[in-house]
């Protein structure tokens, strides 16, 4: 099983009252809630692992994980380093293998659902066609495929941002708060659906929210952050639902 | 109406606009993404006919298209003429002096592409060629329409450096701003006030088509 190691700092001096980020945690495979009030740095940690902003120092990498299974413990083997100030590693976010699905879904206009979903995958042809096919039964929006995003509706658009940010096999996956905007019904059925998929293709995923419910419903550990740092670290009790 | 002069015109002008596009795009795309530090040295370069007095940069094509420099005496000897009173010539002025005209619409159109599909395209693991090609230009095409249009007016209009660099030779170089000149010049007034109206009405219904597309695609993109 992978893990994610993160321990990163940044300072924002352009933001009023000068604002630090520092972090440390190890998130195994499974999902990870990073749970605070608005403004904790939340975000701004998910970007740092997507590559699309630069710590000031720290080391992001994806290893071997401790093994929760059994006794097990963390090794360096197999490990790939994403980001260390110390060795000036810094992958671009093309090379990082992050599935990122935004706050505001950024799902291209002017392309349909399905041509969304192929972006990210490499070469043409029936393999493409059939990952595509795939994820989109996988993820109930197979009847949106045509359609572009301003025309589906904002659960389809939220189904169609998990499928795009999945179909490319993510090391790593990063929720900012993709829910925010949906029902609790809705919510959840899509949660039960994006369960599903992580019980196929477990990799550590990090899950940005500030909706103890949500956490509750995805969620495995929680990482409690308030002004730039981790201040607490917790195992949630599972909900029954969806699957 | 000096109907060779209105086919020159229409063929410079297309042909200017169409350059502009392909040199245009990648400019554009450089001034907006480039992180370089100096970037603003060539934004200058690019901005420079702007505020040129046209006879300026006219002068100076006319000594560059000369056999006294490196690229005068290389045209020649490829070509057999000089580029100097050639529309080969006046095609290359016009591309430099209208840049401005379609690089600063379409940059504007870039920098207007919202950031986050960016970033969401680069997280997905493609090239920043195919981004650019996949995301940015097709979202920006109506500052690359804007842009082409706006140097198809430019070309149509200028004077200055057309007359520097070209002359006034029909059937070669001879515009229809030039003609107008010309027909001043015999006192042709009649003549010259035909031209010149159908330059205005022109220009007139171009920038109408201009920003009824604009406000089409204002619309087009609140949906």
């Amino acid at each position: 099983m992978t893990a994610l190691e993160v321990k990163l700092r940044k300072v924002f001096s352009s933001k009023p009252g000068r604002f630090a980020l520092e972090a440390e945690f190890t998130a195994p495979a499974g999902v990870s809630v990073i749970f605070g009030p608005s403004g904790a740095g939340k975000t701004t940690i998910l970007e740092c692992i997507a590559g699309l902003t630069v710590p000031d120092s720290g080391r992001i990498a994806l290893g071997s994980g401790p093994d929760t299974s059994a006794a097990g413990g963390v090794t360096e083997a197999g490990s790939e380093t994403l980001f260390d100030s110390d060795h000036k590693i810094d992958l671009t976010p093309q090379r990082r293998r992050v599935g990122y699905v935004f706050q505001h879904l950024a799902l291209f206009p002017h392309m349909t659902a399905g041509e969304n979903i192929a972006f990210g995958i490499a070469g043409n042809g029936t393999r493409r066609e059939t990952l595509v096919r795939d994820v989109l039964e996988r993820f109930r929006v197979t009847h949106a495929a045509g359609r572009r995003p301003g025309e589906i509706s904002g659960g389809e658009r939220q189904r169609v941002a998990l499928a795009r940010a999945l179909v490319t096999r993510p090391r790593i996956l990063l929720l900012d708060e993709p829910f925010s905007a949906l029902d609790d019904a809705l919510k959840l059925e899509i949660v039960a659906d994006l369960k599903q998929w992580l019980s196929r293709f477990p990799v550590p995923v990090l899950f940005v929210t500030h909706d103890r419910s949500e956490a509750a419903a995805l969620g495995e550990r929680m990482l409690l952050m308030n002004e730039g740092k981790i201040v607490g670290q917790e195992m949630i009790q599972p909900l029954a639902i969806g699957n | 109406m000096n109907w060779q002069a209105f086919a020159l015109t229409a063929r410079l002008a297309t042909l200017t606009s169409l350059i502009l596009l392909l040199l245009g795009v990648p400019i554009a795309l450089w001034v907006v993404f480039s992180r370089r530090r100096w970037k603003f040295l060539l934004e200058a370069v690019v901005s420079m006919p702007l505020v040129l007095p046209p006879t300026v940069l006219g002068f100076y094509l006319l000594v560059a298209f000369g056999s006294g420099t490196v690229l005068g005496r290389w045209y020649q000897r490829v070509a057999g003429s000089t580029l100097a009173f050639t529309f080969r010539g006046l095609v290359l002025a016009s591309v430099l002096y209208s840049l401005p005209f379609a690089v600063q619409p379409m940059a504007a159109a870039f920098r207007g592409v919202d950031q986050r599909l960016i970033d969401a395209a680069r997280t997905l693991g493609v090239s920043q060629a195919t981004i650019y090609r996949r995301i940015v230009v097709p979202l920006a095409w109506p500052g690359l329409i804007t842009g082409m249009v706006l140097s198809f007016a430019h070309t149509v209009g200028e004077f200055g450096v057309v007359l520097m660099v070209g002359g006034n030779i029909p059937g070669a170089t001879r515009t229809l701003s030039i003609d107008i000149y010309d027909q001043v010049q015999a006192l042709n007034y009649a003549s010259a006030n035909q031209t010149a109206l159908a330059l205005l009405v022109f220009s007139y219904l171009l920038l109408c088509l201009l920003y009824g597309l604009n406000r089409r695609t204002l619309l087009w993109g609140s949906r």
